[in-house]
């Protein structure tokens, strides 16, 4: 044999595995798939298909057991004025959190993305995300003790002697309540608080994506700052606003925790879920109300991407 | 004639670095202007202080006349084409060149009949309806035109508009680009550091480096007789004779330029110095003799079909003294 004659080495079993990918690249992505695959397929979508199924069914009233048939009672049950005003409640709640947090977001992603230097960059990012990295109850009896009657905003009020505008406030219909600490507002301001960093960082990262020449061509076209605002920034940085306003949206319509701890005794669907299911042992309606916010994003989502929030994706 | 554009004394100062230093400077209205200089020279730093995008540490610029330090961008009568376009991505190309009217209030109907009329001077009829992202270079290009032509300015600045396209196109947009400035009869201001275009397209031509203004004048005042053997190198390619070898040559002890198309090439002992060929590089028209003479080398264009001595020989060079150029500054 010529020494310069190309030997083929099948040693280990290691690369006989790497020689068997490199011929069929195909089987190492079906490998790499597989175990997410699994995951997503049996764990993630067989659960929420379960989930769905159960709110076909309905519950038995005298015997409390599930009937395991076919029918459309449950979802009947849910539009009974008391579960409808549960449903309501949460969207509208959602609604609202998701319009706070895209207002108050914007100005600071702006900041961050626009003016900040490396230094308040880093900052910024460890101020936005430092909350996300306590214990979520922790915060919410913290946000508690915060709002409460005893609490640091009312020592605050009561020091600068405006003790009659929390208590106008507190007494307005609906939204008020004895203190902040079980009111609606006190339920809004902790969830506002909790998701603003999902509306926060893709609100930045959509405006730094804005070409710094896009703003200097607007104004050189005759554009005052605000058109350039109205005209170029904001229909730029829309699909990131969407994005968040999904996380902000989805997370609040889902969240039972906050308005268990703070709030007044009115209940959300979370909460809704978790006493169905738990305590009465109606899992059916407890389905039926979990579908509520997988249809309201599909049609969020449907209608965002109709206004073409997904093109600049 | 009036003065577009005046800089008096104008700096423009980063936080360690001067891009621009102390620049004088008159544009004319309805010449097309050519700032050319090496990258990072602060040409189109002198641009943006031009449109108000970017203002003086010191100094004033006039545009017609008015000092213009406290007028916004949005109020000046000059647009910009930018350099990477700058086009909306969001608006279809209708609406990028009708935004300067958008912006001024001017009706949809209106504002669209205006802007398909550009979109036709530009040679884009029909593309109205497409997305920037959807149009070839030379299109986006033609649509940034367009765009900056739309509010009628007196001065249009252009920021090295033809660096992203190829050869053949920029040539053709370099004559489209002449004749729609002699047709508007609006003043141009063009950034470059393409010699060639800066040439071939200008009126007059400032020649820019590190902050300043290095010689100003019409094409051929630039190329026949550069002022510093920056401008002599930059701009044509000339050779650059130091006193020492012109002195050897004819015998004035100076910095002299010498067009290497001027030289010509003889036997041995025929002209003003000998050296031997050092290398031929074909250049389809022409070929590019190098003779080195000692230290230095002289440059020679030949016509390719005429013979030329094979390298390592011994040649004579010979110009007329008209050609050569002295230079006032190393």
């Amino acid at each position: 044999m010529n020494s310069t004659t190309l030997t083929v080495r099948h040693s280990s079993p290691g690369s006989r595995l790497t020689d068997l990918f490199w011929k069929k690249p195909g089987l190492l992505i079906f490998c790499l798939l597989l175990p997410p695959l699994l995951w997503l397929g049996i764990i993630y979508i067989g659960s929420l298909f379960t989930l769905l199924l159960h709110s076909f069914f309905s519950i038995d009233e005298f015997s409390g057991l599930i009937r395991y048939e076919f029918t459309l009672k449950t979802y009947a049950e849910l539009l009974s004025p008391a579960n409808f005003d549960v449903i309501l409640r949460t969207i509208l709640m959602a609604c609202a959190v998701t319009l706070a947090a895209a207002l108050i977001a914007f100005p600071i992603a702006y900041y961050a993305a626009r003016y900040a230097n490396q230094k308040m960059k880093a900052l910024f990012y460890l101020g936005v995300m430092l909350p996300l990295w306590s214990s979520y109850l922790v915060k919410i009896y913290a946000w508690k003790l915060i709002l409460a009657k005893q609490g640091i905003v009312n020592w605050v009020v009561e020091g600068t002697g405006a003790t009659f505008l929390l208590n106008s406030v507190l007494s307005l219909p609906v939204i008020g309540g004895n203190s902040l600490a079980v009111s609606y507002i006190g339920t809004f301001i902790v969830l506002l608080y909790v998701w603003l960093p999902f509306m926060i960082l893709p609100v930045q990262a959509s405006l730094e994506r804005i070409p710094e020449s896009l703003l200097e061509a607007s104004g050189d076209l005759g554009a005052a700052p605000k058109q350039t605002f109205r005209l170029v920034i904001l229909p730029l940085a829309l699909p990131g606003v969407i994005a968040g306003s999904i996380f902000t949206f989805s997370l609040t319509m889902g969240d039972f925790i906050v308005p268990q701890i703070i709030g007044s005794s009115r209940r959300f669907i979370g909460q809704a879920v978790y006493a169905h299911q738990g305590t009465a042992g109606n899992i059916p309606l407890a389905a039926a109300f979990a579908v509520v916010p997988i249809v309201v994003m599909i049609i969020y989502l449907y209608f965002a991407k109709k206004r073409g929030a997904f093109d600049a994706l | 004639m009036s003065v577009a554009v005046k800089f008096d004394t104008v700096s423009r100062r980063f936080d360690t670095e001067v891009a621009v230093d102390g620049i004088d400077l008159d544009i004319q209205e309805g010449e097309f202007f050519a700032m050319l200089g090496p990258s990072g020279s602060g040409k189109t730093t002198c641009l943006r202080l031009i449109s108000g995008i970017d203002r003086p540490t010191s100094g004033h610029i006039e545009i017609f006349g008015v000092r213009s330090e406290n007028i916004p961008p949005n109020r000046r009568p000059i647009n910009t084409v930018f350099q990477d376009y700058a086009l909306f991505p969001h608006l279809k190309v209708l609406d990028n060149v009708a935004y300067g009217l958008l912006v001024r209030g001017v009706a949809k109907p209106e504002r669209h009949r205006e802007a398909e009329n550009l979109l036709e001077m530009v040679k884009l009829q029909g593309f109205g309806q497409r997305m920037p992202a959807q149009l070839s270079g030379g299109q986006r290009q033609r649509v940034a035109l367009a765009r900056a032509l739309i509010n009628k300015p007196r001065v249009l600045l252009l920021d090295e508009p033809l660096g992203a396209l190829d050869l053949k196109l920029r040539e053709q947009m370099q004559e489209e680009l002449k004749t729609l400035q002699q047709s508007l009869g609006i003043t141009f201001v063009f950034v470059t550091h393409d010699q060639g275009e800066a040439l071939s397209m200008s009126d007059r031509i400032a020649i820019i480096n590190e902050g300043k203004v290095v010689q100003v004048g019409s094409p051929q005042e630039i190329y026949q007789s550069p002022r510093t053997r920056f401008v002599a190198h930059f701009v044509g390619s000339s050779n650059v004779l130091s006193p020492a070898l012109s002195s050897r040559c004819n015998g004035v002890e100076n910095w002299t330029s010498l067009r290497p198309e001027v030289v010509v090439l003889g036997d041995p002992g025929q002209g003003r110095i000998d050296g031997k060929v050092k290398s031929i590089r074909y250049l389809g028209a022409s070929n590019y003799v190098s003779v080195e003479l000692g230290e230095e080398t002289i440059g020679a264009l030949v016509n390719a079909n005429e013979m030329t001595a094979p390298v390592g020989s011994a040649v004579s060079l010979n110009w007329t003294a008209d050609a050569q150029h002295l230079m006032d500054e190393e």
